[in-house]
This record gives structure tokens, sequence and C-alpha cells, in this order.
């Protein structure tokens, strides 16, 4: 009976997420005001959070195969291999933010609505390479840590990023579209 | 080397750009509700994300399970394995038991913030776990399927399922808490 470890082990991971998760929900909220001033803001949101997680747990998973690999380690942690897969990242965030915010427009458009294209692709642009350039720090400080003690990275950095990952991706768009309020309006 | 940024980029790029493109599907739907959901709704605003993650997460990990499974040998390649139904089942039980008590704690929190309007309790918390319980069944298919087609295609279960599962069910979690809302009659 394998099934009943899933219990003991992930219940109380997802939850830690799912509480993660209403940071996240709140954050949403406290952007109502923004999401009325500047139509097309909403449809970028789930899109946004979707890619961060992806990248981000792409990252920490390749990071956690590369010291079991024994090509990064606690010593030399800032080398070749890491700076390619740092950059590699923050470039596909970019590159993924730029499609987001074109997409957002052209079915906004399609479904009516008419936002403003330059302000909405800034705005995911923006959030993307900060949320981008947040997340790579913090999965290197995490991976740096569970290399320092000792412990599997696989085991770690995937809970820890869909944790934090939410929360921050939503806190950039939130600055992002704070910054762009005054063209909007 | 055995990394390079520009084919991190190069394999990267195709899933996200089809992944991002049904994401804005979902995000059509939410503006198309947005009046509501940022006026006196924003209760449900709080759960979207809380209920795309928890169904995200049990459906990555009931997928990584399944990947072990059929990489060991355990879990044999048939939808009638007892193992894979065994996990199914504590998977829904997951499900219910994490949806009802973050229900509980979004509506105490949003009465903390004034935001709950005159949605009951009762009707938040069962709108809640009624939407989790239908999404974790299709994320719980969607995870089985996609790690049983991956593994017979010669992939490896563990680079689909998690991308595949995160983001179908970030659209039908959205879907289906706006229409159960709209059974239960709150607002939509």
């Amino acid at each position: 009976m394998y099934a009943k470890e899933m219990v003991k082990q992930s219940l109380p991971l997802i939850v830690l997420c799912g509480m993660g998760a209403i940071v996240a929900g709140s954050t949403l909220s406290l952007m109502a005001e923004l999401f009325e001033k500047i139509p097309g803001l909403i449809v970028v949101i789930p899109a946004i959070i979707a890619m961060r997680g992806n990248i981000s747990t792409a990252l920490g998973s390749r990071l956690g195969s590369a010291y079991h690999l024994g090509v990064i380690d606690s010593d030399n942690l800032w080398s070749n291999e890491l700076k390619q897969n740092v950059f590699g990242s923050i470039v596909l965030g970019f590159i993924v933010s730029l499609i987001i915010g074109i997409f957002a427009y052209t079915s906004s458009v399609f479904m009516g609505r008419s936002p403003d294209p330059v302000i909405i692709i800034s705005i995911v642009v923006i959030a993307g390479i900060l949320s981008a350039l947040i997340l790579t720090l913090m999965t290197i400080a995490i991976i740096f840590l569970v290399f320092k003690r000792g412990w599997d990275p696989d085991n770690i950095t995937g809970p820890a990023l869909a944790t934090f990952g939410d929360i921050v991706t939503m806190i950039c768009i939130f600055a992002s579209a704070l910054i762009f309020v005054g063209v909007a309006t | 080397m055995i990394y390079s940024w520009k084919k991190i980029v190069k394999h990267g790029l195709p899933l996200l750009t089809i992944a991002v493109l049904v994401e804005i599907f979902a995000g059509q739907i939410l503006q198309n509700y947005e009046t509501e959901l940022i006026g006196r709704l924003l209760i449900f605003l709080i759960s979207i994300p809380v209920v795309n993650s928890v169904a995200g997460n049990i459906g990555s990990v009931l997928g990584a399970r399944l990947a072990s499974g059929l990489h060991v040998g355990y879990i044999t390649h048939s939808l009638k394995d007892k193992e894979m139904h065994q996990n199914l089942i504590v998977s829904l039980l997951i499900g219910f038991f994490t949806y009802f008590m973050l229900a509980i704690v979004i509506y105490f929190g949003a009465s903390f913030g004034n935001i709950v309007g005159n949605i009951a309790l009762i009707e938040f918390v069962s709108v809640i776990v009624i939407t989790g319980f239908l999404l974790i069944c299709v994320v719980a298919v969607v995870s089985v399927l996609t790690a049983f087609t991956s593994f017979k295609r010669g992939l490896d279960p563990d680079d689909t399922v998690a991308p595949v599962v995160t983001t179908v069910g970030d659209v039908m979690g959205i879907v289906f808490l706006i229409v159960i809302m709209g059974i239960f009659g709150v607002g939509i």
C-alpha cells in the first residue's frame, strides 16, 4: 500500500502551497481597482502565473539534476553551467511574456474590448522579467542552502517555488501595473 | 558543458507557447465576469489561485507517482491497475480535505477584510469543495491519461504530466467555479 505515504508526505506541502495561494489571491483582490482602470489586465493573470511556475520549476529541477550529475556544487556554484541555465530561463521568460501580451491584446480585441496594446504588453514584459530575476535568485539561494545541508534539491525546490512563485509573480504584476496605471487613465 | 541557454529556450518555447495560449482563454473567461469578480464576489477572485494551486499540485504529485510506478514496474500499463486506483482515491480524499480547510481559512480571512458580502459560510465552502472535487476528478483523469500515453510513446511522464495537468487544471478550475457559483445562485 504505497498510497498511504502520499497522504503523510505530500498533504502538508499541498496545504502549505494552498496557504501561499491564499496570499497570491489576496494580492489579486487588492488589484481590483487596477483591473477596472486597465482593460485587458485580468486576462494575463492566469498565463503569467503559469509561465512563471513552468519556467522556475524547470530551472529548479535542471539544477537538481546538475547537482546529482556533479556538474555544480556549493563550492563552485556560480559556474558557466549555472550561468547558461539562469540566462536561458530569463530569455525564455522575456519571450513568453511578450507572447502573453500579444495574445492577451489580440484575444481581447476579438472579444470586442479595446485595451491599449503598448500598456498591456509593457506590463506583462516588465512583470515577467522582474519576477524572473527575483525567482531565479531565490532558486539559486534555495539550491545553495540545500547543498550546504546535503539535502536532495529535488525534494525541496518544487514545493518551495510553487509556494513563493505565485506570490512573487502577483506582486510583480501588481507593481508593474501600478507604474502604468497613470498612463492608462 | 552540458547546458546551453539557446537549447533551454528552444526546448521550452513550444510547450510554453501552447500553455499560455490556453491560459489566455482562462483569462478571457475571467474578463467576461470581471465586473462581478472585482465587485461583490471578490472572495471568489481570492479563491481562484487557491483552487488552481491545490488541483495542480495534487495532479503533479499523482503524475510523478504514476511515472515512478511505471518506470519501476509496480504500476502496470492498464486502466484496471489496483495500485493506480488507490492513488486516485487518495488524491480525491486529500483534495476534499484540503479544499474544505482552505475554504474556511479564506472565508474568515475575508470577513476580517469585510469583503464577504451576503455569502454564507456554508454556501462558500460548498461552492469551493464541489468545484475542487470536480476539478480533482478531471485533473486525476488527465494525469493518468498523460502519464500512460507518454509512457507508451517513450516520452518521460516526469516531463509531460506537470505542464499538461496545470494548464488543463487552470482553465477547468475557472470554468467549474463559474458554473457551480451559477448553480448555487451566488451572483453569476
